[in-house]
């Protein structure tokens, strides 16, 4: 024992058959009192099962290898090893529990010792009364079995100190040399196939390989440069122009500004920039630059060439206002009450919106429908987001919204998040509900084939069922089990009730 | 050979049924002849299911009178078992499928329409079920009660479609569905004004909630037990309400302090039952003195670990005067002095919680004895100052005395002796007191006859001697506690005969043996729970004894006993109504054992505790099985450590 705990397990090999002997001697001592036929049957049973094999292990332990690779070249994540540490099970071989356990076999050991003193020492009072020796005896007995277990299991607690992190992250390895989680029956199947020289340096390379795993971690991966980059570049159609552009709030006097009115094809000329002066439409602001030299010498200097600068230019622009070229349009000029607009985007966007074909579909909803594409972008935005709905079909962004619907409406609920938009009325939903019911798993009953079987049923349970058999519904029964044998196997792993009886009506 | 029926016609049998609780004496009565089995069917209006399999055979015996059917303890309930063990045409009012994990929204749907007349149904526990399960239950819309305790994915939109679909509700428990929010208690006080109960216990909800709850104008019973969110603010709505509460649960509430209840004892005038227990520290007197105007009404008063004044237990029992139930579990400032002014002017209490008072000396229980001769239930947990003096008075004047509970008081053999003269006692806890032993034990078993639960937990001076003593004299405990009572040995094992006995625990027995538990079981059959952690000697032997004769077997621990894999799969095969097990450092057990005992029991199984490191050398195909029927394992990762 001491030599043990001296040096915690070095020699794999070595401990792990002590062990065995230890166990396996204890066994025999320690076997069930009544091992009647069955036991013996079930027994051999039981070997027909397969044992991991060592192979297994090895190939289990190659797999956690292979994940840990490619687990830390997917994701650049360089703590992993910490999200390992957390996952360790609390260590086995614990010092403090170790002496609590010694003590405590030596106070049993104490105890015992004392009890067999007794013995000695009322030897001759036992000759009168025999009885009381053999529960004396028995009594010594039990406590040496208990003592015995309970040693093995401390010293099998002991073995698994060696290289204890990396088994701890190995299933299959700490099994391997972990007796008081393991029987020993598999150790032994173990030992046997296994030559111990090869098993042994097996081992040690696995483990060094692990080893080596985890300082390869350790390093933090450089991340890709690409990646940090943010690839979303600003959209131009995000920076929304106030809408149509309102002239009225400035009140302009009628005359004190430049009225503009670009033509139709212009407007919807897929351009950007646009001259000030004549209303031409570029796709490049390099372009209008170039364009502008037409208008005057003052755009020929290197400074008007130049990229625009944030400064406000200098150079005063008479004021401009824009007309929409649809006659009878109150932005058209020739209207009683003209209201004009502001910029070239606003003529776009309004002419746009009010006089032309909404073409552009949502592809989530499909059903709104929109002229200008960055009023279909901020509708993409949002939907789908009206996830709170109605039992009547109406879709809300807020579920405070939409509860306060329901509270309103008598018999509206809210609609159940997977539930299927179905506009049309409930009782058509209820219908559909039923449908599905009678498919569900292929053996669910539905009322009908409930109320079927009920009818058919009652005449052969009466015959099969005693009418003593139910007392205390299925709890002790006096008068055996004759009415429940279809449950009285033991083994028997699939509950057999139901599949039977329905099988029968 | 005269007919007996043709004296007692079935309908006065009924009404002689009507006088037997016990579910043995009807057993025996159902067994007498064909005619008393009929009248039986007739009579009885619930059954409560143990197993599946007799399920289907015994609702249509009884469909015609069957009100209310409880599957809470019946494994391996799905939907198809549930749709075919209810029958159609039935007159079902009341289901309970608490704890039915293997039940989901469609098997709910077809119990909705099959019940045409249902009033109560109970989801609780079933902590997979949401929003689509609340849905289903909502159509059955003349539900009067419903509990969905603990269905954590309920949120909102389900409660909504409860409150919609179930406009006569008037109980409604929906404790631990963390997902609801104000919105949603909104909603449901507009659509169900019928509500009589709510139970919002430990919701995520605020002082919103109580503004809309304080307009349900029927509203009688509400628990608001830790919500965290709730202050004295949310208290001052309920005070102002329209409703007119009868009993209140505010314990574990944080952050309501003695302003808040104030203000509801000022405005809630027909308050009966206050719970105030691990609220805001300091109780201040002005929460006392409003009490006072409650003054008649109020019966039960829960102060659990609130600061307490003398002066304070003196104007509650100056003023309520009617107070039955009074709970000072681990107030400090409780003393004798505050005592004998609150037992002075309420003189009808029956229960005294004074667990942990820890200044309460003999003199609190002579002024007990002396003015509440009707006391049934004293709670005297460690007050370590008492002794058996005190319970002699108490043993004198109150013979109507049913529970009391001393552990850690250190009593000794005398005060068993002086409290035996108790004849009605029915619970009786001495844990942790090392001073009782066999002799005290000896008084116990000759005059408490009718003893139904006792607590000897480390008593360890108790012998074999004793235990043979009160499986005497008890011949009716149903609950008996022996843990770490460690002198006990297969000899006093063997005197336990206790038929009615069904929860047993022997944790830390070390000196018990498979021959002393096979004799245990043998006496005591209708054992439900029994517990043998740390019974360091008990092995396969013990668990076939126990597989052939504690057939009722549910709940059961064999953590570090030294059984094998073929113990274990037996018991697990064997035993039908086994539904938990923790098998915990069984290290004689095999990893092919734990595989074929858990197959063995698939099905049955509802909860299994297990050694965390098993969770990875299991098959997973086993574990996916068994979590699919239901069945929830917890792991635990303890190191192998032995006590003695």
């Amino acid at each position: 024992m001491k030599q043990i705990i001296g040096e915690p397990g070095i020699d794999l090999s070595s401990d792990s058959k002590m062990d065995l002997k230890l166990t396996r001697n204890s066994e025999s001592f320690h076997k069930p009192n009544s091992s009647n036929h069955n036991l013996n049957s079930f027994n051999q049973a039981s070997q027909y099962f397969p044992n991991l094999s060592p192979t297994n292990f090895l190939s289990r332990a190659e797999n956690l290898q292979q994940n840990l690779k490619t687990k830390s070249t997917n994701s650049f994540e360089p703590n992993l090893n910490s999200g390992m540490a957390t996952q360790n099970p609390p260590l086995d071989w614990d010092p403090h529990a170790m002496l609590s356990n010694l003590s405590f076999l030596e106070q049993k050991i104490h105890e015992v010792q004392s009890l067999v003193q007794s013995i000695i020492d009322q030897q001759a009072e036992f000759s009168s009364r025999p009885s009381e020796l053999a529960t004396r005896q028995q009594l010594a007995t039990a406590d040496l079995t208990c003592i015995i277990i309970q040693l093995i299991s401390t010293a099998g607690s002991l073995l698994p100190s060696i290289k204890n992190t990396l088994l701890s992250n190995n299933p299959a390895l700490r099994q391997l040399v972990n007796p008081d989680f393991n029987n020993n029956l598999k150790c032994e199947g173990l030992i046997r196939n296994f030559p111990e020289t090869a098993r042994n340096s097996e081992y040690e390379d696995l483990l060094r390989n692990l080893d080596n795993e985890a300082d390869w971690m350790k390093e933090p991966n450089p991340l890709p440069q690409s990646d940090i980059v943010d690839a979303n570049p600003i959209d131009e159609h995000d920076l929304k122009e106030s809408d149509d552009g309102d002239a009225e709030r400035e009140h302009l006097p009628p005359g004190s500004y430049i009225v503009l009115q670009l033509e139709k094809e212009e407007i919807l000329a897929p351009h950007t920039h646009f001259c000030v002066i004549c209303g031409k439409g570029f796709k490049r602001d390099a372009n209008l630059r170039m364009h502008m030299r037409g208008h005057g010498d003052e755009y020929k200097t290197p400074a008007a060439l130049a990229k625009p600068s944030k400064e406000p230019g200098s150079d005063v622009h008479p004021v401009t206002r824009y007309s929409c070229p649809f006659v009878g349009c109150k932005r058209n000029k020739e209207h009683k009450k003209f209201q004009p607009l502001k910029t070239i985007l606003c003529v776009k966007n309004h002419y746009k919106r009010s006089h032309c074909d909404k073409s552009y579909t949502c592809s989530r909803c499909h059903a709104k429908k929109f002229s200008v594409i960055a009023d279909l972008k901020t509708h993409e935005k949002h939907c789908g987001r009206d996830k709170w709905q109605c039992s009547c079909g109406t879709t809300f962004s807020r579920k405070d919204k939409l509860f306060g619907h329901v509270a309103l409406f008598q018999g509206h609920t809210p609609a159940l998040p997977m539930d299927e938009v179905k506009a049309s009325g409930s009782g058509q939903g209820n219908d559909d509900m039923t449908e599905d019911l009678g498919g569900y798993n292929g053996n669910f009953a539905s009322e009908e084939c409930l109320t079927s079987m009920d009818v058919k049923g009652i005449d052969e349970s009466r015959a099969y069922f005693s009418p003593m058999n139910f007392d205390g519904f299925g709890a002790l029964d006096e008068f055996g089990r004759g009415g429940f044998d279809l449950e009285d196997n033991p083994f028997a792993f699939i509950p057999s009730g139901f599949g039977q009886r329905s099988g029968d009506s | 050979m005269c007919d007996i029926t043709a004296v007692l016609t079935v309908d006065l049998l009924a009404q002689v049924l009507d006088w037997l609780h016990d579910s043995r004496d009807l057993k025996s009565c159902r067994l007498v002849s064909r005619a008393f089995l009929q009248a039986e069917r007739m009579h009885r209006r619930a059954i409560r299911a143990l197993r599946l399999g007799p399920l289907p055979v015994l609702l249509r015996r009884y469909v015609g009178s069957l009100q209310s059917l409880d599957l809470s303890s019946c494994p391996s309930l799905d939907d198809s078992a549930l749709s075919l063990s209810i029958p159609c045409p039935n007159n079902l009012r009341s289901v309970s499928l608490s704890r039915a994990t293997g039940v989901t929204w469609r098997g709910l749907e077809v119990l909705a329409s099959v019940c045409p007349r249902i009033e109560a149904i109970d989801i609780s526990h079933c902590v997979g079920f949401g929003d689509r399960e609340a849905a289903a239950v909502a159509k059955a819309c003349w539900l009067k009660e419903l509990r969905i305790d603990k269905c954590l994915n309920v949120t909102d939109v389900g409660l909504a479609k409860v409150a919609v679909g179930c406009s006569r509700l008037e109980k409604l428990g929906i404790k631990w569905c963390f997902e609801i929010s104000d919105i949603g208690i909104d909603l449901l006080v507009k659509k169900c004004l019928e509500l009589r109960e709510l139970d919002i216990s430990y919701l995520k909800v605020g002082n919103e909630s109580l503004r809309s709850i304080a307009s349900l104008s029927k509203l009688e019973d509400l628990a608001l037990v830790g919500c965290e969110y709730i202050d004295d603010e949310g208290l001052y709505f309920l005070s102002n309400g329209n409703c007119s509460l009868q009993s209140i649960d505010i314990s574990r509430c944080e952050n309501v302090t003695s302003v808040g209840l104030t203000t509801l004892a000022e405005g809630q005038q027909r308050l009966r039952k206050i719970n105030a227990g691990n609220c805001s520290p300091v109780l201040t007197s002005t929460f006392v003195s409003k009490l006072c105007t409650l003054g008649d009404t109020l019966i039960i008063l829960k102060l659990d670990k609130l600061q307490l004044l003398a002066s304070a237990l003196e104007i509650v029992g100056k003023n309520c005067r009617n107070l039955l139930e009074i709970g000072l579990s681990k107030c400090n400032g409780v003393n004798d002095e505050g005592i004998s002014w609150l037992v002075e002017g309420c003189t009808h209490l029956s229960t005294i919680d004074l667990t942990c008072c820890l200044l309460v000396t003999d003199k609190s229980l002579l002024s007990i004895a002396t003015c509440c001769r009707g006391v049934k239930c004293l709670r005297l947990e460690s007050c370590v100052l008492i002794s058996e003096k005190g319970l002699d008075q108490i043993a004198s004047c109150c013979t109507d005395l049913k529970e009391i509970d001393l552990t850690d008081c250190n009593v000794n053999d005398n005060a068993l002796k002086c409290l035996s003269r108790c004849s009605e006692l029915l619970v009786l806890k001495v844990g942790l007191c090392s001073g009782v032993s066999d002799i005290g034990l000896s008084f116990i078993g000759t005059n408490c006859s009718k003893l139904l639960e006792l607590d000897l937990y480390r008593c360890t001076a108790i012998t074999d001697d004793g235990l043979a003593a009160i499986s005497n004299g008890c011949k009716r405990l149903k609950k008996l506690n022996l843990c770490y009572c460690n002198q006990i040995s297969d000899t006093g094992l063997a005197h336990l005969q206790l038929e009615e006995l069904s929860d047993l625990e022997l944790r830390g027995m070390v000196r018990i043996t498979s021959s002393g538990i096979t004799a245990m079981a043998m006496g005591c059959r209708s054992l439900t729970q029994l517990d043998l952690k740390r019974c360091y000697s008990i092995d396969d032997a013990g668990m076939w004894a126990l597989a052939q004769y504690t057939e009722n077997l549910r709940q059961l621990t064999i953590s570090y006993c030294t059984v094998t894999g073929l113990g274990l799969c037996h018991i697990l095969g064997s035993l039908r109504c086994l539904q938990d097990v923790k098998m915990v450092h069984l290290s004689w057990v095999s990893i092919e054992g734990f595989e074929l005992a858990l197959r063995a029991s698939c099905g049955k199984l509802k909860k299994v505790k297990l050694l965390g490191k098993l969770q990875d050398v299991l098959s997973s195909e086993l574990l996916q099985t068994l979590q699919s029927r239901g069945c929830r394992i917890r792991w635990v990762n303890k190191p192998l450590v032995f006590k003695g």
